[in-house]
């Protein structure tokens, strides 16, 4: 089965710096925007919840219709976003 | 059980506080009721929640009611205990007596009677009617009260208190609050106890066949009730979540498929906030209720007791996790509901939820953590609907008004289509409708970006609507689908592309118009799109009650009115909660609004937020949609620095985010706005444009004063070529702080091409010290820009990513000033006076290119450049000075050999050939000192040249300008010495007897080089003559004489001396002069050589003899001394400074005087002591007369007390008579000579001597 998945690292202040299109569906020229979209706004979620919990790893903070956004977040705050349906 | 429901429901409706219930035992009631009353509600009480921990309740109401009233009566026994909570909590026994006899016989026994019912918590209130000035009756009534007391109060608990009518006990009250707080807790804790064993008991058979919820729910629930008249909310919370928890369990299991309900008119509004909506019997489905209302039942009670309990915020979370749950139920149950019952559900729950949450709250309720909580999830909320709302719009043929942004279609295009059962099929008489439907989708264009930017749409649909809604069809099968695209083969991933269902719709479009009343033919032909949206509407006409939404989905404009609250809403929510970013972002969609109808004000001020959140954190994708809206908006506005600003960004975006031709469309719009009249030019910030950097390499490195050109890389982000007027690059001192930097302008216009360019600029002189660029500035057309940014673009950096972070490398570096050029004289020993002779020059590069320069020339008196003659150049060969070239013939070197150049003089300049430039030359300049005074020679023994060495300096000015422009000046002045070939001493040699005086001649060679005496002759002064032949000439044959350097010859001339007659009005010639004919023959770069003549003759040719002329004095001999002068010897312990001596002269006459002898025989002899001043201090007179006999040998001794005043040895003074000739005084000794001065003893001021 055909699945989406984005991985993106977003340095400390929230700057992509890598990302990449894992998924098996091949990749759209108009998905991309969406998945950048869907990453940052994913952005003030991890905000919210990085600094409340000890653990780095935030799975599946963030829901967008089929879309799960999870997170490893470093000590340093590089921000890995792992987006997968 | 569950057949109570209806009167369980209504008893919930008309009970709303706890009931106190009053025994009036003797009718007195009316009279206290008032005070009684008064009491409500109680402003503490204390009870005891369902775990028995006491916990404060505030304002309790309650209800006294007599017992005699009609709502206490007539219950049956079931009822009670079911419904107990409404049954009074407490019995008040009012009773009066005022005899013990009656209370005793009467009232007791009435009142055991009423009391034996242990179900109830009473107590008795005593009202004493006694006034108080009656102490009969207040002793009785007392009496009475005591007797009460002990037959009714027990030691656990006191079961009485009285009250005064006529003076009330301020204590009683309290009494009273607290017996009824007693019996409220002790009933309350009781009947908890009941409902709790009565719950435990149903829930044991919760999985067996008997179980029915309703018995439990309404048991549940009057608990849950109880607590909530008893004001203890959290506990009543806590049962209805049981009480959800119990049926999300139940209603799910297996095996027992209900109705799910829903299906009703008016449920499409949710409830899920009004409980009251629907009666439950109605919704009793067997023995349990229908999910669809039920849930919203549950919540709307525990959204209820959450408001009282003050936490609206909780209300917004847990409704917002109820409304996404409660969708997936009906998503599961979506085959069955009316046509979009769940989007409208969802719309409709969440506005009232909004609103019931918003009404509820206020700022400051909760702490700031919460409170930002509360907001984000109020943004979620109208978010949530929003998504579903522009879902309906869509259906509906709002699609093309809804803006195509990331975020509607990141919402949008990953939700799926309604799923009914039967897509709604289209209403028989709807063809007017499907005609406005396909005019409007003929009508929509789509709207052109700025720019002409050509990107694909962003989806809104997860699929093909077309596809979607044909597919759910009943009559069509999928094998139809083929004729939905007109015989088209079908895109390959299955999912339509936007483009396809413009296609699509153009195809069924043209259709349409061929014929028109074609549509309600065959069932089976497919719907078209506007008949899609045309069924879609009347089922959604169906679905939809709530008059409201209804209106704001009737036209385009009140959906885009209600799109716009429901975007401000959240964006305005997401702004006070922690999601800036979803704030931001919605602000991008009220923004697309506005720009849509044309308030580009308002849309570009809040574009360019959401352009300053993705520019800010580098997300340019994001950014690559909106900054084109954001420019379009702000050039109608005129507003033209933000535009230029907007279209540099959209060019400094990644390359890849715009075709080239879009990127070309930017360029040209800063080119045509920088070449028009700006009204307001600003300069603009190019930094991510163009960036710039040093080359790679070393810096370049300039000696003090020299300009340069600097090259500079320039980056160039632009898609085309682009010109600049001007350009100017800051370079900035390092090393010091207070200097600003300097602005370094390239002169000519200059074109960028995309990609690398280098630039170089003409750098004036810079002070000394290291620089580093520091930020360009610029022209295009009339706007001048600026760049602040050092390129990371360079190739030898695009590896290292932070490469621009590096601070930067210094690109030029100023040499502090040091020499960088030597001249010297080339000859250090001494040249040939009056003669024309080669004076060299040595010209030194140090380290510096001396191309173009140009020496200045300037000679000082006494000396003049023979400008007949070329200057000659040639390579200065370190060591040459070494060899000795004096054997050689000096036309060995040629001066027209090859490395030797000729150069001309013209106005005292001369300009050095480039072939010079790096290498020591000396430079042959022919000059010529010319001495006037004539050569003396000197008596041998005196040893004093020094005068002739000062005579012979000569200085040249030499000005030497150089330097890449001329800028650099080097000046000095050299001395060359000049001299005469010879420095002529005499002496006498021997002095015959016949008088003939051997003179003897002694030439000392005063030059580096060899000299050829040819001849020789003497013109002697008046008193002396030649002897012999008398042509003054030594013998011939010695002739020539070589005196090599440095070395000594000497001549004889045999002279006599002879007696002059003075001759009347003649001067006697006071000197002899000494000739000399010589060659010389010497090198040029040693010293002395053979004068420079005019024309250059070749190594054959003898060179013209010279002729060196030099005085001689020639003293007759004392041949007839008249005086002696001796000095006599000094003190033998010697000189010292500051000790007086006595200097003495013996002057003795050696002749008697010539005159005629005196009658006395004294003569005054006039005497002078010459000193030098320095040396000595004369005490007493220097010059006097001293009488001296005129007979011979008459002596007189001359004393002067002297002082030495240098140590050394120093000449002494002397003794003069000035008055007598010098040739008849004869002086021992006869020359100067020295004496030697010690220096000054130590001092012994304090070691006097005793003596």
């Amino acid at each position: 089965m055909a699945s989406t998945a984005c991985f993106m690292i977003v340095s400390k202040n929230d700057i992509p710096i890598y990302e990449a299109e894992v998924g098996t569906v091949p990749k759209k020229e108009d998905a991309a925007h969406q998945h950048q979209f869907i990453l940052h706004a994913a952005l003030d979620i991890v905000q919210d919840t990085a600094w409340n919990t000890s653990a780095m790893f935030l799975k599946s903070i963030d829901r967008f219709n089929d879309l799960v956004v999870s997170v490893y977040v470093t000590a340093g705050h590089i921000l890995s976003f792992v987006m997968s349906d | 059980m569950a057949t109570f429901l209806p009167q369980f429901q209504s008893i919930k409706s008309s009970f709303a506080h706890i009931v106190l219930s009053v025994e009036d035992v003797s009718d007195l009631w009316p009279t206290i009721k008032k005070g009684f009353e008064e009491r409500l509600p109680f402003k503490r009480a204390s009870l005891n929640n369902k775990t028995r921990n006491p916990v404060l309740v505030d304002e309790l109401p309650a209800e006294f009611i007599l017992t005699t009233d009609a709502r206490l009566r007539s219950r049956f026994p079931q009822e009670q205990s079911l419904f107990w909570f409404r049954e009074p909590y407490a019995t008040i026994v009012l009773v009066t007596c005022e005899d013990l006899d009656e209370f005793k016989n009467i009232l007791k026994p009435r009142l055991k009677l009423i009391v034996q019912n242990d179900d109830r918590e009473w107590f008795i209130v005593y009202v004493s009617k006694a006034p108080a000035h009656n102490d009969q009756a207040t002793k009785m009534a007392k009496k009475v009260f005591a007797k009460l007391e002990v037959d009714f109060s027990s030691k656990k608990r006191e079961r009485c208190c009285k009250l005064d009518i006529h003076g009330p006990d301020p204590n009683f009250w309290d009494d009273l609050e607290g017996k009824i707080m007693e019996c409220i807790r002790n009933t309350l804790d009781r009947r908890i106890l009941f409902y709790e064993e009565e719950i435990r008991k149903l829930s044991e058979q919760r999985f067996m066949p008997v179980w029915n919820f309703c018995n439990f729910f309404i048991l549940k629930e009057s608990l849950a009730f109880m607590f909530e008249v008893a004001h203890l909310h959290e506990d009543a919370l806590r049962e209805y979540d049981e009480l959800e928890l119990c049926y999300l369990e139940t209603v799910n299991m297996a095996g027992k498929q209900r109705d799910f309900g829903g299906m009703e008119k008016g449920d499409d509004q949710a409830t899920l906030l009004d409980s009251g909506k629907k009666a439950l019997a109605q919704i009793v489905q067997d023995d349990s209720f229908r999910e669809f209302e039920f849930r919203q039942y549950l919540f709307s009670c525990q959204a209820k007791l959450l408001f009282k309990l003050k936490r609206p915020f909780e209300v917004a979370s847990r409704g917002y996790s109820f409304i996404i749950s409660f969708s997936g139920a009906l998503a599961l149950h979506e085959s069955m509901l009316p046509f979009c019952m769940r989007e409208v559900w969802v719309i409709t729950a969440c506005l009232a939820l909004i609103g019931a949450t918003a009404s509820n709250y206020e700022d400051g309720l909760a702490a700031p953590d919460v409170e930002k909580e509360f907001y984000r999830v109020q943004g979620e909320l109208h978010t949530l609907c929003h998504t579903k709302f522009m879902r309906l719009g869509h259906l509906v043929g709002y699609g093309s008004d809804i803006e195509r942004s990331p975020v509607n279609s990141a919402s949008l295009s990953m939700l799926p289509w309604p799923k009914p059962a039967v897509w709604p099929p289209l209403p028989p008489d709807a063809s007017s409708e499907v005609l406005a439907k396909e005019k409007m989708i003929l009508q929509e264009s789509p709207r052109l970006k700025h720019f002409g930017i050509q990107r694909k749409p962003l989806p809104l649909e997860p699929s093909v609507l077309l596809r979607e809604a044909n597919r759910r069809r009943a009559s069509l099968s999928a094998g139809n689908m083929s004729d939905l695209f007109d015989g088209r083969p079908r895109s390959g991933d299955g999912s339509g592309t936007p483009s396809a269902v413009q296609r699509v719709s153009n195809v069924s479009m043209s259709r349409t118009l061929s014929s028109p009343g074609n549509f309600d033919g065959s069932i089976d032909r497919p719907m078209r799109l506007a008949e899609i949206f045309v069924a879609a509407e009347h089922a959604l006409r169906n679905t939809i009650s709530d008059a409201e939404l209804w209106k704001s989905l009737s036209s385009v404009e009140e959906f885009e009115k209600k799109y716009l609250d429901l975007s401000k809403g959240a964006a305005n929510n997401y702004h006070r909660s922690w999601w800036k970013r979803h704030g931001v972002v919605l602000d991008g969609e009220i923004a697309a609004v506005h720009h849509k109808h044309e308030n580009y004000d308002l849309a570009a001020n809040l574009y360019e937020k959401v352009c300053a959140l993705y520019a800010g954190e580098g997300w340019e994708n994001l950014l690559a949609e909106v900054l084109p809206n954001l420019a379009e908006c702000q050039k109608i506005l005129s507003d033209q620095a933000g535009y230029l600003s907007s279209c540099v960004k959209l060019l400094s975006l990644d390359k890849g985010l715009f075709l080239p031709k879009e990127r070309q469309a930017f360029q040209s719009e800063v080119v045509r706005l920088a070449h028009s009249e700006m009204e307001h030019p600003v300069p603009l910030d190019v930094s991510s444009l163009i960036t710039f950097s040093s080359n790679q390499g070393p810096p370049l490195e300039l000696c003090d004063g020299d300009p340069g050109t600097l090259t500079v890389a320039l980056w160039s982000g632009f898609p085309d070529d682009i010109t600049l007027e001007s350009l100017s690059v800051m370079l900035t001192a390092t090393n010091s702080n207070d200097e600003g930097a300097k602005a370094i302008k390239s002169s000519e216009a200059i074109v960028l091409m995309p990609g690398r360019n280098n630039i170089t600029v003409s750098l004036p002189p810079q002070k000394p010290g290291s620089y580093v660029l520091g930020a360009l500035t610029g022209q295009i057309g009339q706007l001048r820009f600026r760049s602040h940014s050092f390129s990371k673009g360079g190739p030898a950096d695009t590896d290292d990513f932070m490469s621009f972070e590096k601070p930067t490398r210094p690109v030029l570096k100023v040499a502090r000033p040091r020499s960088l050029v030597d001249l010297a004289a080339a000859v250090s020993s001494a040249l040939l006076m009056n003669e024309t002779q080669w004076v060299g020059i040595i010209v030194k590069p140090i380290n510096y290119s001396l191309k173009g320069a140009v020496l200045h020339i300037d000679t000082g008196p006494g000396l003049s450049i023979a400008e007949k003659h070329e200057i000659e150049i040639e390579k200065h060969e370190f060591g040459a000075n070494n060899t000795d070239h004096s054997d050689n013939p000096p036309d060995n070197h040629s001066p027209v050999s090859a490395d030797v150049k000729q150069l001309s003089l013209e106005d005292g300049k001369i300009n050095l050939p480039d072939w010079t430039s790096n290498i020591t030359s000396v430079l042959w300049i022919p000059l010529k000192a010319i001495s006037h005074g004539l050569a003396e020679g000197t008596p041998a023994g005196t040893v004093s040249q020094r005068q002739s060495i000062v005579d012979g300096l000569r200085t040249i000015a030499l000005r030497l300008d150089f330097g890449v422009s001329h800028n650099q000046t080097f000046e000095k002045t050299v001395a060359v010495h000049f001299t005469d070939p010879f420095y002529v001493t005499t002496r006498v040699a021997d002095k015959c007897s016949d008088g003939t005086l051997l003179l003897q001649v002694i030439l000392q060679s005063q030059v580096k080089a060899s000299l050829t005496v040819s001849d020789a002759w003497l013109d002697l002064q008046d008193g002396f003559a030649h002897t012999g032949k008398g042509d003054g000439r030594p013998v011939s044959k010695f002739f020539p004489l070589i005196v090599s350097s440095k070395s000594r010859a000497g001549i004889l001339f045999s002279i006599c001396v002879v007696d002059t007659p003075a001759k009347d009005g003649e001067e006697l010639d006071p000197i002899s002069v000494l000739n000399i004919r010589y060659t010389i023959s010497g090198d040029r770069n040693l010293g002395a050589h053979s004068p420079v003549t005019k024309e250059l003759t070749g190594p054959e040719n003898e060179t013209d003899p010279l002729t060196f002329r030099s005085a001689l004095v020639l003293q007759r001999p004392v041949l007839d001394p008249c005086f002696a002068v001796g000095f006599l010897p000094l003190p033998s312990n010697g000189l010292r400074v500051g000790q007086l001596v006595t200097m003495k002269w013996r002057v003795e006459r050696l002749k008697d005087s010539g005159k005629d002898v005196d009658s006395d025989d004294v003569d005054e002899v006039l005497y002078e002591v010459n000193v030098n001043s320095e040396n000595w201090m004369v005490a007493g007179r220097k010059r006097g007369y001293t009488s001296l006999s005129t007979k011979q040998g008459s002596i007189i001794v001359i004393s002067i007390l002297c002082l030495p005043l240098v140590a050394g040895y120093v000449r002494p003074p002397q003794l003069g008579l000035p008055d007598v000739d010098k040739a008849n005084i004869s002086c021992n000794p006869p020359g100067p000579h020295l004496v030697c001065v010690l220096p000054p003893a130590f001092s012994s001021s304090y070691c006097v001597p005793a003596a």
